[in-house]
């Protein structure tokens, strides 16, 4: 069994077979299908990196921006360009990498 | 389209009609992309695939985000390579006339909420608009053969009660001919259209509500009971496998009809 942890998920990569199963650990502890069957007649070092890559799509890492902040536009002669809300209490600033951001937001 | 070995996405593969078209497509060696809102129905149907030998991965998203519909359609490609069949089953229902009336004034007491009406529109409309789309986007980039399935219902000719659901579900029903005359438009050949509108149909919603009622529905059923899942999901599967269909929307309702009269 390959565990894969990645951002601030655990999942695990299973051979069954020739093929592979993969699943993940919920917030609450108990565990859930990503998939079953997957990556036939691959090596274990192929079906991680398969895997990887599958889980950054399935669960892609992003900052979600409140906005736009209307009230405080830049201005560029006649051209109003909008920001986010950066005062918004739900606003994320964020210059580090994923897998430092904070779990409870 | 041969079925073993296709790509097949559903929306709402979770329960119901979805969860069928998910069994059919993966008992007949299909690769199949479960996507739901919740997490333990794909968890269910997924290991359901896994016992019967099949590949299977499953996606978490909504419908109604277009983010959420990019993630799944690019996840079912990362996961096997192509994608070939996509079924929009993803649907909910918000029922309520547009206006209730005070029996004693006969003044209107009540009125269909927007929350109602748009929660509607927002899943059977534009959810099924947004999966067709890059569905579609994808099978044209791919060059795989596709076929698109968004799910209409019996109830797009206009269901008391459902005026939200109706008009999403005669929307989605007019989808392929102006998809594939698109399609025509603009030189792209592999991918065809066909909606499937199913009349009751035996899933949880209905199989557990007031027996009497469902007793009623059935008076006006001239199979004489519903329709089941896997018989939607055959069907879809018979449209992939007969390229000839193509353009229309297909009902599947077992001989609905209005009380007593005209087939719907």
């Amino acid at each position: 069994m390959e565990a894969i942890r990645y951002n601030d998920m655990d999942f695990s990569l299973e051979k069954e077979g020739d093929r592979w199963n993969l699943t993940f650990k919920l917030a609450n502890g108990s565990s859930a299908v990503a998939g079953t069957g997957l990556f036939g007649g691959l090596t274990e070092g192929e079906a991680r990196t398969r895997a990887l890559a599958l889980i950054k799509t399935i669960f892609p890492v992003g900052v979600r921006s409140v906005g736009p902040d209307v009230m405080h536009p830049n201005m560029i002669g006649d051209l109003k360009i909008v920001g986010p809300d950066v005062a918004h209490p739900n606003f994320v600033y964020w210059n580090k990498d994923s897998v430092s951001s904070p779990r409870d937001l | 389209m041969e079925i073993k070995g296709s790509v097949v996405l559903v929306t709402g593969g979770g329960n119901g009609i979805g969860e069928a078209v998910v069994k059919y497509f993966a008992s007949r060696g299909a690769k199949v992309a479960v996507v739901d809102m919740v997490q333990k129905n794909i968890d269910r149907v997924v290991k359901d695939v896994k016992e019967m030998g099949g590949e299977a991965v499953g996606i978490q998203a909504n419908v109604t985000i277009e983010a959420d519909v990019a993630r799944f359609i690019k996840g079912t490609i990362e996961a096997f390579g192509k994608l070939n069949i996509a079924v929009s089953s993803a649907g909910i229902i918000r029922d309520g006339t547009m206006l209730s009336l005070d029996k004693e004034t006969g003044q209107v007491s009540k009125k269909l909420g927007l929350d109602k009406w748009q929660a509607v529109i927002d899943t059977n409309l534009t959810g099924t608009f947004l999966t067709i789309r890059d569905a579609a986007e994808a099978m044209v980039n791919g060059g795989w053969p596709g076929l698109l399935v968004p799910i209409s219902s019996v109830n797009k000719c206009g269901q008391v009660g459902q005026i939200n659901y109706s008009s999403a579900k005669v929307a989605d029903a007019l989808m392929p001919k102006i998809i594939v005359g698109e399609f025509l438009m603009r030189g792209i050949r592999n991918v065809r259209c066909v909606a499937i509108a199913p009349g009751y149909t035996a899933t949880p919603m209905l199989t557990g509500m007031n027996q009497d009622a469902l007793k009623a529905i059935l008076e006006d059923v001239h199979l004489g009971r519903l329709v089941a899942p896997e018989e939607i999901a055959s069907m879809i599967g018979f449209c992939a496998e007969n390229e000839a269909l193509n353009a229309t929307t297909i009902e599947i309702t077992g001989g609905l009809c209005y009380p007593k009269g005209i087939a719907k």
